[in-house]
């Protein structure tokens, strides 16, 4: 046996600990909001919002989805497959139409 | 039609690759089948034998030789596959090149030489010795070029514009063919090509150019009805006609084959064909025009004529 | 061994449920993994029999030049449904006999771990399969190929509903795979019985699960191509549509993400097949076990990664070419790995040449040449000289009969006794090999010719002269020996129902658990779960190890929950129905699509109830210390992630490729959505809050956030609601421009999330408010809860990458 059979009572987070992602959540959002409107951010705007829109991804994922406090092949099973779908959207991007700067 | 007899540099750069993969390949095949027959023969059960045998789990050493080899094996094809992938694409059309413009339609083959103003169908002349630019362009559905002789296929998809550029070996007369499935006659989209000396091929030329002569007898009448029909919609023959949904029949009597190579191009067959297209290849679009027999023999006259 | 048959033939009879009639009733209703198996058997036999049909008529028209027994159209409607039919309604469905057969009983479970969703992938399946060949009855069959390149299949091209019947029932299937996937991982990674770890699985299981997750990865961007396809033939969208800014591309991308690994998905249930047949005949372990695992594993990741080896033609530039030619020869080296691992476990073997084996090495021998000729065209310029070219037809036949049909024999031959409780005829058997293995060689090998002669694939005739003449001829000789070699198989199958000797337990002297209970096995599978002592745990009872240690017995200890057995259910063949009544719908009246949808619902309702009511297992905790139900929602977000990944993508390649307005910069408003998202994401704060109160058995606050989660879903909703009707009202449709394709799809479907999580959640507050969602079901309010979030992340995602990006 090196499963357990018994699912082990995970420990979870407290509703204080909900209530301050979905705070954090909710700046991160008008964070968003409002760097699209500041001109001097203009140059680093596209990874500026890529990592916000991850952070918050990761955030519901990883509190809200309980991963972080769940059996670990949940989190192997879902970040391969959320990688995997991502490499394979990004390389439809680069094959397809006119995105990225990779000329034929 | 063999794709084993090169006929240009870009048909011979790929027969040396095709080459080593095979022999690499067959070599590993043999090597398994050997192996394979070896079992079957040496390791069969013997009647009374109940003895179990060495109940081996597996061993290290030869599970990595195998693993290592076959990837060594892989780089013998790799190397020379990227090469020649780097080597026969090339994105830029040669300045000094001759260009065409192969435009892959349901379901024939239109050929445009811009630089010498020539527009001909179903049949590709092409000069030996010179570096030729085929740009690959359609506007229906996706389809194939594909010369076995003259090398590998593309594709000619509708809003990609694709190339092939090679120089052709000859002189000598190839036959091709769509080879990406397009609709009910994919099977009767074929075309002839026709690699010439260069003189010949600008004899050709001026031919293409010149006004096609003034018909007499039957092939007058013939003319007589072909353009007052619905044939001058669709095709174009200069002077008489400015269609363009058809093949340019202006020189049509020059060419070999009839309707994308389906049949030797004789007064007889044009006869059949304009009757009842229909029947001939499936799913044409040229229309059932109810032409009476000595109607589709004048008019069969007239274009067999057009030389 | 015959004490353990005894006390199999003493087992209480009550186990036996009601539902074990041989009534049609019975039938329908089954839950029994095995019953299903034999249905998703007998089915896909009958329809590798109608297939089989197709490709004789095929070949019978090119045995000459110029035959005319089919029209050209008739031609190409039976090489598209010879080639739908072969992989998803022969093929696959085979191997999925095998699954639901025989893999519960190898991981020694009692069935799967969703009973009732077994059932329900199977009609779906014959409601897809059925729906499909429906277009012969009406005259209009598919007739754009199985690959149904785009815009050859979009609506001015091919103006008959065939290529409906086509795109509809694909999509049918493709639910019924996912369904069935999600339902053998969860079986495989958490019904193992007590000592079954990973690697102490039987080949054939891990093959298995392998194919599953390929299914739950590999469908959702197939089904994302096919629902592009139908919205530009039903609602006039732009997808495909060249002078609309289309790029023709997409569709051969969308369709080889999922094309490529489905040859996987058809091939590794086979080398699983083989890796169980060759140790067992040559009576030795399999040679490197663990290294076959991995090199499976492996195989199954990199068919991710080579799709585009199917477009060496379209012209993506050297780069594309090299970068995927590299990683296609990369994958033949964990192939080679399995076939000289093959070859090592026959290696000083005790031979034992049954049906079996000589099925299992006959794979070995033809999928080698399949798998070589493959290696050939991963290189791009020889690809391009044997792309779609009779080369490539022989290939991949070698591969799909050579490796896959040949497999399905050998696993056919192998646990038939088990599966009926009769031996089959081996002396016929044999002659039924060589009948099937000669045909299938003289059919195919000279296509090898044929194509090295420039015979391009999918030509309905060819002319005297073109040097095809005489290989064509030998090709459809053999096969129709071929043919004669597969009806074979249903004489001897017959005559062994009939009157064939009786199976023991063990009639192969086999290694793995499903040779420990009878055959054919009680309804129950096992009288008491049996115990694990290592990799091929049956052998190691029989012999002992490697040195003839045995293993010091375990007593079987009864269940401590008793025998318990799912309750058969009709819902699953009404929501099929439902869903076929849809399909049909979609090609007759709009009313019908209502009717249909309106079944489906209230059958997944009826559905849902009853598993809430009557669980299927006692248990729902498995191996992996998950619920199954929540482990089955996890995967399926996986899949999820790919639907959504190729949609937003699809966005994102089309963006700037409108022709014409209004453009994204004009329309979008971005303070208006920075509201719908805040809305959204307190949703899943609501959620949270909900779960938690359930957990602790908070009535009064579980309804209310509950009802707030939905409520704001709701508001969401309303939010979207407002901007499609504004936007309606700004010029921006469906048919607009590519934007207005792209957008509306990408969120319409978002939406769709969203009034379905709305309608889950709703449906939990019902049984809350009547009382009956106590602290132990919880894990249902979690599993919807895992939904819901995701629906909130993903539209993170587009908040970000549509309306925020510039």
């Amino acid at each position: 046996m090196t499963e357990p059979l018994q699912a082990t009572q995970h420990e979870h987070a407290s509703i204080g600990t909900y209530v301050r992602v979905a705070v954090i959540l909710c700046i991160v959002t008008a964070l968003e909001f409002t760097v699209i409107y500041i001109r001097r951010l203009t140059p680093i705007l596209l990874p500026l919002l890529l990592v916000l829109s991850a952070g918050k991804f990761a955030l519901v994922v990883m509190f809200y989805m309980h991963l972080r406090y769940d059996a670990k092949p949940l989190t192997f099973f879902f970040v391969s497959a959320l990688l995997l779908a991502s490499g394979i959207a990004l390389a439809l991007m680069t094959l397809t139409g006119d995105f990225l700067v990779f000329k034929r | 039609m063999s794709t084993l007899h090169a006929h240009s540099d870009f048909a011979r750069a790929i027969l040396h690759v095709y080459g080593i993969i095979t022999w690499t390949t067959a070599l590993i095949g043999v090597l398994v089948f050997v192996v394979l027959g070896i079992i079957i023969v040496r390791f069969r059960a013997r009647p009374g034998d109940t003895e179990l045998p060495s109940q081996t789990r597996g061993h290290t050493v030869l599970e990595i030789g195998w693993t290592i080899g076959p990837a060594l094996a892989l780089l013998i094809i790799a190397i020379p596959t990227i090469q020649i992938v780097f080597r026969t694409q090339t994105a830029a059309t040669p300045p000094d090149s001759l260009q065409v413009t192969v435009r892959g339609l349901q379901w024939w083959w239109e050929f445009r030489y811009p630089q010498l103003e020539v527009v001909t169908a179903n049949e590709l002349h092409l000069p030996a010795g010179r570096r030729v630019a085929l740009r690959l362009d359609g506007p229906d559905v996706i389809h194939s070029f594909w010369v076995p002789g003259l090398g590998g296929k593309r594709d000619v998809i509708p809003g990609r514009l694709n190339q092939i550029t090679l120089v052709p070996e000859g002189p000598g007369e190839y036959w091709g063919q769509c080879a990406e499935f397009c609709g009910a006659s994919h099977a009767n989209m074929g075309m002839r090509v026709v690699v010439q000396p260069p003189e010949e091929f600008d004899r050709w030329v001026a031919q293409q150019k010149a006004e096609p002569g003034e018909p007499a007898g039957a092939a007058a009448t013939g003319k007589t009805i072909f353009a007052g029909s619905a044939c001058v919609g669709c095709h174009t023959i200069r002077g008489v006609s400015a269609g363009v949904l058809g093949p340019d029949l202006t020189h049509f009597g020059s060419r070999s084959r009839l309707a994308a190579g389906m049949w030797p191009n004789t007064p007889q067959n044009v006869a059949e064909w304009v009757k009842d297209p229909q029947r001939l290849k499936p799913g044409v679009k040229m229309p059932t025009l109810g032409l009476s027999d000595e109607q589709a023999t004048a008019v069969a006259a007239y274009l067999t004529g057009l030389k | 061994m015959a004490t353990h048959e005894a006390a199999l033939r003493t087992h209480d009879a009550a186990h036996a449920r009601a539902a074990e009639g041989s009534g049609v009733l019975a039938w329908l209703t089954t839950v029994d993994h095995k019953r299903i198996g034999i249905l998703y058997g007998s089915t896909a036999f009958a329809f590798l029999l109608i297939g089989g049909l197709e490709a004789l008529l095929i070949r019978t028209q090119l045995l000459r030049p110029h035959m005319g027994v089919v029209s050209a159209q008739t031609y190409n409607a039976l090489f598209t449904m010879h080639g739908t039919t072969m992989i998803f309604l022969a093929v696959m469905p085979l191997n999925a006999a095998f699954f639901n057969y025989i893999v519960p009983l190898m991981i020694g479970a009692r069935d799967v771990a969703f009973p009732r969703l077994n059932a329900l992938s199977y009609w779906i399946f014959l409601a897809g399969a059925l729906f499909l060949n429906a277009s012969f009855l009406v005259g209009t069959p598919p007739d754009a190929g199985w690959f149904g390149y785009a815009n050859l299949t979009t609506r001015p091209f091919s103006p008959g509903p065939n290529v409906d019947f086509w795109l509809l029932s694909l999509q049918v299937l493709g639910a019924s795979s996912v369904i069935a996937a999600v339902n053998f991982i969860v079986t495989i990674l958490n019904m193992r019985a007590p000592g079954m770890t990973l690697m102490r699985m039987p080949l054939f299981v891990w093959m298995t699960l392998v194919t599953q997750f390929l299914i739950v990865l590999a469908f959702p961007s197939v089904t994302v191509g096919l629902i592009f396809l139908m919205f530009d033939r039903f609602l006039g969208t732009h997808f495909y549509d060249v002078a609309a800014g289309g790029d023709l591309h997409l569709w051969q991308h969308l369709f080889w993400i999922f094309g490529h690994p489905e040859v996987y998905i058809l091939i590794l249930p086979a080398f699983g097949i083989v890796s169980e047949v060759l140790p067992t005949f040559s009576r030795k372990p399999l040679f490197g076990a663990p290294v076959v695992i991995y090199s499976g594993v492996l195989i199954g990741f990199f068919g991710f990664g080579v799709w585009s080896h199917h477009m060496f033609a379209v012209g993506m530039g050297p780069v594309a070419d090299a970068a995927f030619s590299i990683a296609t020869m990369l994958i033949a080296v964990p192939t080679g790995v399995k076939i000289f691992n093959w070859l090592a476990t026959m290696w000083g073997g005790r031979i034992r040449p049954t049906v079996a084996f000589h099925y299992a090495a006959g794979l070995v021998a033809l999928f080698t040449i399949g798998g070589l000729s493959g290696v050939m065209h991963a290189s791009p310029p020889v690809d391009l000289q044997q792309h779609d070219s009779y080369f490539v037809v022989a290939h991949m036949h070698y591969v799909l009969i050579g490796g896959s049909l040949i497999g399905i024999f050998a696993g056919l031959y192998y646990w038939w006794p088990k599966m009926t409780g009769r031996m089959l005829d081996e002396r016929l058997g044999r002659l039924q090999f060589w009948l099937v293995v000669l045909g299938f060689n003289v059919a195919f090998f000279p296509q090898h010719f044929l194509g090295a002669l420039g015979m391009p694939r999918r030509i309905y005739t060819y002319g005297v002269g073109s040097g095809w003449e005489l290989w064509n001829l030998v090709s459809s000789v053999g096969a129709y020996v071929l043919g004669i070699g597969v009806l074979l198989f249903v004489l001897i199958a017959a005559r062994s129902l009939r009157s064939g000797p009786r199976a023991p337990a063990d009639p192969w002297d086999a290694r793995t658990l499903e040779w420990r209970t009878s055959s054919p096995p009680p309804v129950h599978d096992f009288d008491a779960i049996p115990p694990v002592y290592g990799r091929d745990s049956f052998w190691r009872e029989k012999y002992g190890d490697a040195r003839g240690r045995k293993p010091a017995p375990r007593p079987e200890t009864p269940d401590p929950h008793g025998i318990h057995l799912p309750s058969p259910s009709f819902w699953p063949v009404v929501i099929a129905l439902g869903i076929g009544t849809a399909a049909v719908g979609a090609l007759l009246h709009t009313a019908l699509v209502v009717i249909g949808a309106g079944i489906t619902v209230v059958g997944a309702f009826a559905f849902a109830l009853q598993h809430h009511r009557d669980p299927a297992h006692v248990v729902q905790i498995g191996n992996l210390g998950v619920d199954h139900r929540k482990l089955a929602m996890w995967v399926f977000l996986g899949s999820e992630c790919f639907f959504f990944g190729t949609l937003i993508a699809t966005y994102i390649a089309y963006k700037g490729r409108s022709v014409v307005g209004p453009l994204p910069h004009e329309i979008l408003n971005i303070p208006l959505t920075t509201l719908s998202t805040f809305d959204l994401l307190m949703s899943s704060l609501l959620m949270v809050l909900a779960l938690a109160a359930v957990q602790r058995d908070d009535r009064a606050q579980s309804r209310l956030w509950l009802a707030g989660t939905a409520l704001f879903g709701l508001i969401f909703l309303g939010f979207q609601a407002y901007e499609f009707t504004h936007f309606v009202h700004e010029g921006l449709t469906l048919q607009s421009n590519l934007f207005g394709s792209t957008f509306f799809v990408l969120t319409g479907f978002h939406g769709g999330h969203v009034t379905l999580g709305v309608l889950w959640l709703l449906a939990l507050l019902v049984l809350d408010l009547r009382g009956r969602l106590a602290v132990s079901d919880s894990i249902k309010v979690e599993v919807a809860a895992l939904y819901w979030h995701f629906v909130d992340i993903v539209w993170i995602v587009i908040f970000t990458l549509v309306y925020l990006l510039p």
